[in-house]
Parts: structure tokens; sequence; C-alpha cells
């Protein structure tokens, strides 16, 4: 930079000397008896214009790379100006596609590659528990476990952690359910983090049941729900029904340790689990609730954690057979473990699916683009060859155009960027119920990074080949041939209609992705989800926390189960402990009398959901065989169960399991006795299995915490204020926990949620690749009829119809059309191959879809040929002749 | 670029002649025409064209340097003057141009004999 402004003085000197020069001249012709105006004359002409001299010595100079681009870039922005209709379309296309691009990185971004916002990130390890049999990350570290392997790794690893809950929050007079973290008390010393207000949890707080009740707020709900207000600190709020405090506020750019959650609260472990009585989180080894990270002593590598790990593992495993048989802690790049320790690495495939689909869009935009740049070329095609006759170098002139391309991608680039970014602020500002989803993050290097390679990539992929095209010409035979320069048509011709053929690919698989994932969703909302969704509200509930006694918990839900039936609109209403696809409890080991489980094997871990008599009809579950529970089935009567088809054919295939009987202790009894055979449902998610599952009676199996479900003739949202208000007339510190309908409740992660943001996004994907589609196709096929307006001109002057000439046109179209549609199914059914895992109820190669897809694309790619196809045959004959 | 000016002599005649000049004492451009011209008795030409790339060449060389100041006349002129780099490059020049010219002698007179 300092060399060019270094030559702008050198210049500015120049021109000082020279005019300098020029005085002292006129003065001497002057002194010699001229004129004034003869002595300036005489002076120029021999100084020889100052310009020209000027020029020559610049040339001597030699112009440095840098002056030769930024001329380029002068004159590229003097072109773009100049054509503002291309400009625009160019810039307009290709912010299209580093939009989408942009926006689906983004995300990708945000939820897989941004380290956790804590110091020393790369050392943070995600510790993913696998128990015999069950699949990756399935259940957390029980805390035993949790404890063991904290201590026992200590020199070269922290182990820190947490359990998720949903308490119940009061403060000011108002209740809603939070998302916490529980955690260990060394988990912000560990992740080295401090508070933006008050305090954060302290290293040897929390993990002794029955100390005061505290919770750190998370910065957005400290926002959201108190405005930020410092006052919070030391507020008495209740928390699950019991007083705590509030001691701080975490960071505010931390929110938790899941990369699409934010957590409302952390609270000691402690305070989620006040009791320590019976089998708790606490001295059970059977509830894994603790989802773990480590930070690795400095110098210490993932793989020397991971062989430690192993050892100190299999000392558990034999120590605790019984439990933690076949234990194996994976130790990996936290990174890696996203989005939630559960997920099966099936988000990075799902990122993966969406990144292709984005590369996708951009190739179609880019492919319009270059189809642009083409035409271009070809007018401009005399302009280049002008100046290559005056001397420019074929290099210089590529150097050029491209330039002028870049720039076009630049500005295209720039506009898709913030389009990206709105488009990204606009996916993650979905509320998703239950669990506050966190998609909205900060653009960070790595997405501009990603979006200037997009915008490279663009510049040189649709740049290079017209302004190869364009220099390549013959002078002589360009400037031979008038005003029409377009020498080497038909290769031309040839490249822009296989770039119009890709288009069509491109944009059949864009569509049959979409399609899919459409038609997904339909089949999911659909779906028989054994139990009837419409018209039911779920209300969850725990006395526990009001120090209820069992029989007054009992009573309690009686008297509410009696107000409810008796409101206005309500047709039944019933107890349960799970909500199918929503809250659910954990499994159960199940012993079939007469099938001891064989040493060194664990017994069958099952589903079950307790729930009172009117359950079934609630929830409209059909029963197959059998009978539903009845009153009679009480806490004295002989244990009863109901099973499901699946648990049915899979313990008793070929009986009937009505009389069979099994237990939930142990091979020894006490035994249970099947009374009936419910129909399969979905449980835990909508994509899963049939799957066994099994009911017990509310009074035989007793839980505090429980879900109220109604059933209702009027939309459950008019009865949310009704039953509310006879929960408070029973107590008016009654506990509610959560209230949404059962259309809310399917919606959320495990439910519909995925299916509908795959849906939407592939949607706007597939419009994008069509829109885009339409408008090259449409170009080729006007451009191709503009160019051939003289021969058709003579075709119909000889004798050709109109029909004819149009037939010349749409073959040709339909030819590229159809190559297009071949290559854009075999494209989509290779890349649908990774998509059957997240489809439900339609194959990824649904034929209906493909060829629905194929069809829709056919015609309307065909009407974008025949509508400038149409214009070419109305010529006349005359005017296409003489048409220069 | 240009073609090789046919008024040069031969390449780096007129680079010799300003350096000769301005060993004598330092001038601006149009006193250094005014000069060559002069000490020439009108035989040599310097168009302005060809002075100030030259003049450039030789400043990008090192081989003068250039400063500011006003002239006798008032004018503001830009002054050229010989560097120490300048001295030895021109003492080169001027040996291997008397040898070449020697050479040229010895040619042209065996010839006439």
């Amino acid at each position: 930079m300092a060399e060019l402004f270094q030559k702008e003085a050198s210049d500015r000197e120049l021109a000082e000397e020279m005019e300098s020069h020029l005085q002292l001249h006129i003065d001497d012709n002057v002194r010699s008896g001229m004129s004034a105006e003869e002595a300036r004359r005489q002076a120029l002409i021999k100084l020889g214009g100052i310009e020209q001299t000027k020029e020559a010595c610049r040339d001597r100079k030699g112009l440095p790379m840098l002056e030769t681009f930024l001329q380029d870039v002068r004159f590229a922005a003097r072109m773009l100006r100049k054509n503002p209709g291309v400009t625009v379309v160019v810039v307009l296309t290709l912010a299209l596609g580093v939009g989408a691009n942009t926006a689906i990185f983004g995300l990708v971004n945000g939820v897989l590659l941004e380290r956790l916002p804590v110091p020393a990130p790369e050392q943070i390890a995600a510790l993913v528990i696998q128990g015999s049999g069950a699949p990756l990350g399935a259940l957390g570290f029980s805390y035993p476990q949790f404890v063991e392997f904290r201590k026992q790794t200590e020199p070269f690893c922290e182990v820190f952690g947490q359990a998720l809950g949903r308490p119940n929050f009061t403060a000011d007079g108002h209740s809603d359910t939070l998302a916490v973290s529980g955690v260990s008390s060394n988990y912000f010393s560990a992740l080295g983090l401090r508070p933006s207000l008050g305090r954060l949890i302290l290293p040897g707080e929390g993990e002794r049941p029955g100390e005061p009740a505290m919770l750190v707020l998370g910065y957005s709900f400290w926002q959201k729900r108190f405005g930020g207000d410092p006052g919070v600190l030391g507020k008495q709020v209740r928390l699950g029904g019991k007083p705590a405090t509030i001691v701080g506020v975490a960071p505010k750019e931390f929110r938790g340790q899941f990369s699409i959650f934010e957590m409302d609260a952390y609270l000691p472990l402690s305070t989620l689990y006040p009791d320590q009585s019976g089998n708790s989180l606490w001295n059970s080894r059977s509830i894994h609730m603790m989802l773990s990270l480590g930070r690795l002593k400095p110098g210490v590598t993932l793989a020397q954690a991971q062989s430690r790990f192993d050892v100190i593992s299999h000392r558990l495993a034999e120590q605790y057979p019984a439990t933690d048989k076949d234990i194996r802690v994976r130790v990996m790049d936290e990174r890696l473990s996203r989005p939630i320790p559960y997920a099966n690495n099936a988000f990075i495939i799902f990122s993966g699916l969406f990144l292709i689909l984005g590369a996708l869009v951009l190739l179609l935009a880019c492919t319009n683009i270059a189809n642009i740049l083409m035409a271009r070329a070809s007018v401009r095609q005399r302009e280049m060859a002008i100046r290559a006759a005056l001397g420019g170098a074929r290099s210089r002139l590529v150097r050029q155009m491209l330039t002028e391309t870049m720039l076009t991608a630049l500005l295209g680039g720039s506009a898709g960027v913030l389009l990206g970014a709105w488009l990204s602020r606009l996916v993650g500002s979905i509320h998703l119920s239950g669990f506050p989803l966190q998609l909205g993050f900060g653009f960070d290097w790595r997405v501009f990074a990603y979006a200037l390679t997009a915008v490279v990539f663009t510049a040189i992929f649709a740049g290079l080949s017209p302004a190869l095209r364009a220099t390549r010409a013959d002078v002589n035979s360009v400037l031979h041939q008038g005003g029409r320069a377009d020498a080497g048509g038909a290769a031309r011709h040839k490249v822009r209609g296989d770039l119009m053929a890709a288009q069509v690919a491109g944009s059949l698989m864009l569509l049959i992705v979409a399609g899919l994932f459409v038609r997904s969703l339909r089949a999911v909302e659909n779906m028989d989800l054994g139990f009837d969704p419409n018209r039911l509200l779920n209300v969850r509930l725990d006395p526990s926390i009001n120090n209820y006694s069992e029989t007054q918990t009992t009573e309690f839900y009686r008297s509410l189960e009696t107000r409810i039936r008796a409101l206005p609109g309500v047709q039944s209403a019933s107890l349960a402990s799970s909500v199918p696809i929503g809250y659910i409890r954990g499994k159960q080991s199940v012993y079939i009398e007469g099938r001891p489980v064989p040493p060194g094997q664990q017994a069958p871990a099952i589903l079950f959901n307790s729930v009172d008599s009117a359950y079934f009809e609630t929830l409209r579950v059909r029963l197959l065989l059998g009978r539903a529970f009845l009153e009679a089935d009480g806490e004295t009567a002989p244990p009863v169960a109901i099973v499901n088809e699946t648990m049915a054919k899979h313990f008793w295939p070929g009986e009937s399991p009505i009389g069979k009987r099994f237990s939930m202790t142990g091979d020894a009894g006490p035994f249970i006795d099947v009374v009936g055979v419910a129909r399969d449902g979905k449980y835990r998610t909508l994509a899963e299995d049939p799957e066994p599952y099994f009911y017990v009676p509310l009074a035989q199996s007793f839980t505090a915490e429980r879900v109220l479900q109604i059933r209702s003739s009027v939309p459950s949202e008019s009865l949310m204020p009704l039953v509310q208000r006879e929960i408070l007339a029973i107590d008016a510190h009654a506990p509610i926990e959560e209230i949404q309908t059962m259309k809310e409740s399917l919606g959320g992660a495990l439910g519909y949620f995925l299916f509908r943001l795959g849906a939407s996004l592939a949607a706007v994907m597939g419009l994008l690749g069509l829109l885009l589609a339409v408008v090259g196709v449409y170009g080729v096929v006007s451009y191709a009829a503009t160019q051939r307006t003289q021969e058709l001109g003579i075709r119909m002057a000889l004798g050709a119809s109109r029909r004819q000439v149009l037939a010349l046109l749409l073959r040709h179209g339909a030819q590229l059309v159809a190559a297009g549609l071949l290559f854009g199914l075999a494209g989509a059914w290779g890349l649908t191959r990774v998509m059957s895992n997240m489809l439900v109820g339609v194959s990824p190669s649904d034929p209906l879809t493909y060829l629905s897809v194929a069809a829709l694309l056919s015609s309307i790619t065909l009407l974008a040929c025949w509508i400038p196809a149409r214009r070419a045959m109305r010529l006349d004959p005359m005017v296409a002749l003489r048409y220069e | 670029m240009k073609k090789p000016e046919q008024r040069d002599l031969f390449p780096g005649a007129l680079e010799m002649m300003i350096l000769r000049t301005l060993k004598r004492q330092p001038l601006h451009g149009y006193a250094l025409v005014q000069h060559i011209k002069r000490t020439s008795n009108d035989l040599l030409q310097i168009e302005e064209g060809s002075l100030y790339p030259a003049l450039q060449r030789l400043l990008k060389e090192d081989l003068v340097k250039a400063e500011w100041s006003i002239s006798s006349t008032n004018r503001r002129v830009r002054i050229y003057k010989l560097t120490a780099a300048g001295a030895r490059h021109l003492e080169r020049q001027v040996s291997s141009f008397e040898k070449m010219l020697e050479g040229i002698t010895r040619v042209l007179a065996r010839g006439e004999s």
C-alpha cells in the first residue's frame, strides 16, 4: 500500500515538474521575442503533450500487481454500473445461494463446531458411559459411579457433571417450569467460569442432601424473567414448592453444556434431589442421571485418558457385577457428543445432509450466474477482440473478467451473509415447548470463512469458463462478423445445454429430498400413536413437595379427579406416571415366572406406566384381550398388569398372555398377573420400532408425581384456566409442574419437532432450487431462441410452419430436461440413502415421491421452455431476417 | 512498451550525457536540455519526451537525486544532482564508450585506407 501512495506522490511531482519545465520554456520563448500565446504553443509542441510524457514515464516504472488489480476493480465497478439489470440478477441469485448456505452452516457451526465458551475449552472431554448392551450414551452415570470416577481420575482429569431437571419455579406470585441443571459441586470451578452477578456454586457445596436450597440463574432467564434486575440476589423463591435462595447469575456467554438447549438455572444437586431416603439418586447404582464431562489436565490426550478410564471401569465392573458389569466410559471430544449424548450422531448426518442440500442450491445459483455471464461473454466478445487486437494479453483480459465476476460475487456474498444471518435468527427463534431450544448464535470466523469460500468458488466456477471463452475468440473472425459475434457457437450452446441439464438434475434432487421430508412429516402427523392425541390435556403434579403423606396424596388426586370430571366439556380424566413421547419414567427389570435369568445375565428392562382405571378410556388405548384395571385392583388386591402386543409376543409367543405372571423384583416373585393386552403405541419417540410396554395400577405402584390427563369435547386450551382453578381450590399451594395440551407435548424434541424442522428447511431449499432452475431454463431457452432468430427467420421464409419451429425449439429443451431428470433421479437415489433414519412412514426410495416430483419438475421446466419458444414462433420472418 | 527510439544515438547515450552534464553542476530538466543543445552546438536535440523518462529511470536507480528549489527566474524547479553511485556509473560508461569509440574509429579508419 505504501508503495502505492509513493507512486501517487511521484505522479504529482512529475506533473509539477512538467508544468515548471513548460513555464521555463515559455519564459525563454518570450524572452526571444515571441508573443505569449505563440511562446506557449511552441513550448507545448516541444514538450509533446504533458500527458503523453507522463504516461511514458509511468510505463518506464512498470505497473505493480496491486495497481493493475485496482485498475481492474475500478473498471469492473464501471462495468457493473453500466449493466445494472445483469448485476442485480446475479447479485440476487448469489445472495439466495450464499444465504441458504450461510444459514445452514451457521446452524451447524453453532451446534457442532463451536467449543464451549469456557477457558481452555480444548481440555473439555465428554464422558459417555456405555452399559451392557445399551446403545452409546443411552444412560448417564449413576451418582455413586460418578463419585468413584471423579475420585479415581483426579490425577489426570477433573470429572464434573449434572443431572437435568424440570422443577416448578415460583417467584413474585407467578410460576413456570424451568429447564435446570443440577450440577456437581465442582461444575463451575472445573469449567473455569466466573459469575456475571453474585456467585456460582462453589466446590464442596451441594452434594449432601439437606443443605440449604439455592440456585444460580442462567443469564437469559435472568434477563427475561427479572429484566436483568441485580436485586434478585438473595431473593427467596420457591423451587419445586420449597423455598430456595437466588445466589448468583451465570456468565452471559455460557448457556449450559448442551449446544441446542439453554438452561434457565443451575442448582446444586442437593437442591434438585433433596431427598436421601429409600432408593434415591444419592445411593442407587441403577439411577443413571449424571451426564458427565471431564477437564483433562494439561498434556493429557484423549487416548491416554481413555486407557485410564478403561482401567477404572474394569475395576468397578468387578466390584459391582450386578449393576456395573460391562460398563465402559468413552472419552471423546466434547463436540462429538452433541447435541446431547443420547443422539447417536443422528444430528451429524442430519447436518451433513443439509450442508449437501445447501451446496446444491449454491451450485444451481452458480449455474445460473455462469449462464448469464456466458450470454454476456458473447456480447462482449467484440470488446475483448478489440482489446486483444490493441495488444491486451489474454491472461490480462481473463484476469480483468474474473475481477468483474469476483466483485459481483462479493456483492452477492455480502447480501447472502446478511440474508443467512436473518434466516438463522428466524430458525433460532423457534420456540420448542418443554426445553428452551437455542439455535441462535453469533456469526464467527468459521461462518465468514465458509461464505467467503462459497463466493470464491462461485466466482471461479461461474466466471472462469465464460472468461476463457470470451477471450479465446480469433480476433479476425470476430471483427469480421459484424455485430452478432458468437464464435464457436456450437460448443457454447453445448456447454449451456449441459448447465441446464445439471440445473434440472440438482433441482430434482432438492425437490425429492424435500418431498420425502414433507411426506414423512405427513406420515408422522397422521401416525397411529396407539392413543388419540386430540383434545387431551396433560397436567403434571407433584404433591410430595407439600410434604403430603401417601394417604394425603392419594386423597388429593381422588378429589381432584372428581372435581375435574364434573367440569363442563370433560369426557373423562385419568392419572398416569408417564406421558408417551413426553414425560417418561424409566424402565423396569422384568422376571418372567418359570424362566429364571441365567447367571451373569441381566433381566430385560422394559418401559412401563402406572395408570388408574380410567386411563384406557381417556387415552383411547384399545384393549385387545382381557380387561382394563378396576377400582378393585387396589393396594391390597392381587397385583395385576396389562401388557402391550409386542411384550405379549416377545415373552409368550403363540399363547395367550392372560393369566401368565411376571415379577418386577426377582425370579422368586412376588408375581403379577397379566389381565389384559393393549394395542401397541409409540412410547419414547415417533420413529421407534414397536417396543414392549406394560401398565400397572397406580394403586399398586405408588408415585407422588403424576400426570392428570383430561379428555374433553371442547378444545383443551379452553379448559386450562378451569383446571388450574380447580387445583388451587383443593390446595392454594398446589404444585402444578406443567400444564400443556397433548399436541403441544408432541411438538417437543422427541415428537414432531425434528420432523417439522427437517421438512420446513428441506421445503425452503427445494423451492429455492425450483425457482433457480426455472429461471435458468427460461434464460437458456430464450437466449437460444434469440441467437437463432435469423436461422428461424430463414426456416420460416422457406416454408417451415410455426408448429415446426415450435417443435424444433421445444425438442431441444425437452431433451435437456429429460437428461437432467435422469441424472437427478440417480443423484437423489444416492443422496437419500443416508436419510433412512430420518424418515418415518416413507421409504427413502419412495417411488410415488420420485415420480410425482419428476412430473412436477418436468412440467414446470417444459413450461419455462415453451414460453420463450412460443415467442420465437410468433416472429415475423421479415423482421427475423433483418434482425441484427 | 515503446520501441527503442531512433533519436537515442545508442542505448545509454542519453543517460551518459545527462550524467556527464550533471557531474559539472546540478541542473533542472529545462536547463539540462538547453545545456546539451548548447554544448553540442545544436547538433544534439534532446526531446523532452525522452529526457524525463530517462531522468525517472536514473532516479529509480539512485544514480541521480532530485530536490525542489527556486530558479533565478523565480520558478519552482526540480534540481537534479549526481550521486556517488552516479559518478561511478558515469566513469564506467565513459570508459567503455571510449573503448567502443576507439574500436569504431579504427574500423572506420581501416575502411577508408
